[in-house]
């Protein structure tokens, strides 16, 4: 048990230096095509990457809140935002009806088995990332009103 | 041995901090209760009143390869509901080493997987529900071309920190029509999947040793349009309850599901049906319906709407597709419907100013007619009158009024049957039926406050009668935010008080969640699959940090 824990504090005052990577993972688009987590912020590119369900409330928040200004800030920077839907075979299908029925421009993303989500260990969601050249710089799970900003803000940031 | 493993891991610093390719990472998750006396809900904790689920996990990336282990820890015992098989053990939970290339994919150890819907076959971890079903064994993926690919699995399922002794395999195909008929606007594709189970019968001839399931599916997409379709069917098998076989008949098992979904910008139409018939398919025979969900190869999860509040969480439904015979019930399976449907208000229309969103959503299941014979055999229709076991009907309504305050108003009429609610046969008891009032609003303050309340009623005139809910959140930041809640049962004649206090605080890597309070008894769902949760009362922590 001791020498577990010696390892375990090393490991951990190792990766406090390495920085977080997506992991190499391929996930499928709606139509069913497959797409490398890792080109979506390679050369440079900016991408927001955000695990959502269409049965998580805040989840739905934050997306329905960034819809309103994502045009406005596609425009004075450049990145694109990745909504990955971590919902399973029961909800899966509801996606594609509610992401147009809420009229959301985003890209995205199917995780049906979590893989995604496993890699990155997030419990719960909605977890969000801003992603450059595969690197993560920012990361927050939860939604708050007005979340958004510092989200748009940190974007900013990386221009 | 220590001097050994510290040069390991400086050399293992040295080779992160030098090369890209490299990389390691992982989270540690801790959920705690601490449980308490509580006179007014007749519930006494038990001795060991402290329980913690932890894991830990941490993965090693190199190249093509990639690696990781789980440890799980359930020190002094697993949380209350909780599979009572972890209770008191801490061991390594899984492993597994990966490589891949443009076109194997190839894991060895625990590893997860679904075929198509994971009607027939789905191994995955929810911790929050307790399931973790993966395999250890091998698992290859080939991709033989854009348009052809193959997955195959071998191995045995893991139950608790022990592995059943059945071996399962599967075989999963995905072929890709678009290159064969140069479709433009649309996309098909069709799949096929087989999964086996090898279970020892100690020689008893009426057993099968082996029995597989066989799916076939299609899948029809063309951006506004989609229809998808399964249907899977299993061998004839044994059927078991509470570890014991039940019937001298063996019985086959069917699964049917119809997806069709319509689209465009603004408007948003899903439907589903889906027929289940005596499926389910478990990697030990004899754990057919036990109540944590373990050991199962299929997943059929209810096909209802995910609720989000205190109240409209209290009558929830919980899939039925068992063929059940014995002296008390007699039913086959389930059979019926969803569908959603979400709108958003054109900006220039009156409700468009202030951005009305509307979601509607409608479910019914019911069991499959079936006519039951002495000889423990039966007729069945394909879909029939059968007794009704759940319907509901909700409605949503989002709006903004402006850039600080939005407001959502949420309608739910639900009429379940009191056997798949409160436990009990199904079919002769009778119906709860219950509507659902909910508003909730939420203000925006300036540098990442704000406030959210929520005010809810539950009528009924069954069960525990009518319930008032209310909710306040204040925000301090983005990361620190403080609760107070209170589901009150003031139609009962104990007029319980469920109130709950907490907060949490999510930075970066870190979240950490703290809540006191007295917890509803019954079904906890989380994506259409169910815990029962007893009645409870103390604090509980929940920590998550990410590296």
């Amino acid at each position: 048990m001791k020498k577990l824990i010696t390892v375990i504090t090393i490991i951990f005052s190792v990766s406090v230096n390495s920085q977080s990577v997506l992991p190499d993972l391929n996930l499928t688009i709606l139509n069913g095509e497959e797409v490398s987590i890792r080109s979506i912020s390679s050369d440079d590119k900016i991408a927001v990457v955000s695990l959502w369900a269409t049965w998580c409330v805040p989840c739905i928040k934050e997306l329905d809140a960034i819809s309103e200004y994502y045009e406005e800030w596609k425009e004075e920077v450049d990145f694109e935002l990745y909504a990955v839907s971590t919902d399973d075979s029961r909800t899966i299908k509801r996606v594609n009806a509610m992401v147009n029925g809420k009229g959301w421009e985003y890209n995205i993303l199917l995780d049906t088995n979590n893989e995604l989500q496993r890699s990155l260990g997030a419990s719960t969601i909605p977890l969000t990332l801003i992603v450059k050249n595969n690197k993560i710089v920012y990361r927050h799970s939860g939604y708050s009103s007005g979340v958004e900003f510092e989200l748009f803000d940190k974007i900013k940031e990386l221009k | 041995m220590n001097r050994f493993l510290l040069l390991i891991v400086f050399l293992f610093s040295l080779i992160t901090t030098s090369q890209n390719t490299e990389n390691i990472f992982g989270s540690f998750e801790s959920n705690s209760q601490l449980l308490q006396d509580d006179n007014a809900l007749n519930f006494t904790s038990p001795e060991d009143n402290f329980r913690s689920n932890n894991y830990f996990q941490i993965n090693y990336d190199i190249g093509k390869f990639s690696s990781g282990i789980q440890y799980e820890s359930y020190l002094p015992n697993a949380m209350l509901g909780y599979y009572p098989e972890y209770d008191g053990k801490n061991e390594i939970g899984s492993y597994f080493i990966n490589v891949k290339n443009e076109k194997a994919d190839l894991t060895l150890g625990y590893f997860y997987e679904q075929f198509g819907n994971g009607l027939i076959f789905r191994a995955w971890e929810n911790r929050q529900l307790g399931i973790n079903n993966s395999i250890k064994g091998i698992k290859l993926n080939y991709t033989f071309s854009d348009s052809f690919s193959l997955t195959t699995i071998y191995g045995q399922q893991r139950n608790g920190f022990e592995l059943n002794e059945a071996t399962i395999q599967g075989i999963d195909s995905n072929l890709n029509l678009n290159k064969f008929f140069n479709f433009e606007e649309l996309d098909l594709s069709i799949g096929a999947s087989y999964i086996g189970r090898y279970q020892n019968n100690s020689a008893n001839t009426l057993i099968p040793a082996n029995v597989k399931s066989l799916g076939g599916r299609f899948n029809l997409y063309s951006g506004k349009f989609s229809l998808n379709f399964e249907a899977i069917i299993k061998d004839a098998d044994v059927i078991a309850n509470e570890g014991v076989i039940q019937s001298n008949k063996l019985y086959d098992g069917t699964a049917l599901q119809v997806d069709f979904g319509y689209s465009k910008k603004g408007l948003g139409l899903s439907s589903t049906f889906r027929r289940l018939e005596n499926f389910n398919f478990y990697s030990d025979r004899l754990a057919e319906g036990n109540i944590y969900n373990q050991q199962t190869i299929s997943y059929t999860p209810a096909l209802t709407k995910q609720q989000d509040y205190l109240l409209t969480n209290i009558y929830v439904y919980n899939a039925q597709p068992r063929l059940v015979i014995n002296p008390l019930e007699n039913r086959s399976g389930e059979v019926g419907s969803q569908t959603d449907f979400y709108y958003t208000f054109n900006k220039k229309s009156f409700l468009g100013k202030y951005k009305t969103k509307i979601a509607v959503n409608f479910s019914y299941w019911a069991a499959i007619e079936s006519n039951f014979n002495p000889d423990e055999s039966y007729d069945v229709e394909f879909i029939g009158n059968g007794n009704r076991y759940y319907r509901d009907i909700n409605l949503e309504l989002k709006n903004r009024w402006n850039k600080r305050f939005n407001t959502t108003l949420t309608m739910l009429d639900v009429v379940i049957d009191k056997g798949v609610a409160l436990g009990g046969p199904l079919g002769v008891q009778g119906d709860i039926k219950a509507k659902v009032g909910v508003i909730e609003g939420t203000y925006r303050y300036d540098n990442g406050k704000s406030s959210r309340a929520v005010i809810q009623h539950l009528w009924t005139k069954q069960d525990k009668k009518n319930w008032v809910g209310l909710v306040y959140e204040y925000n301090f930041s983005t990361s620190l935010n403080l609760f107070i809640a209170d589901g009150w049962n003031y139609g009962s004649s104990d007029k319980i008080h469920y109130y709950n206090v907490g907060g949490s605080y999510s930075k970066n890597n870190t979240r950490l969640s703290l809540n006191y309070g007295r917890q509803r008894g019954g079904l906890i769902c989380v994506g259409g699959v169910c815990r029962y949760v007893p009645e409870n009362t103390g604090i509980n922590l929940n920590l998550n940090l990410v590296f």
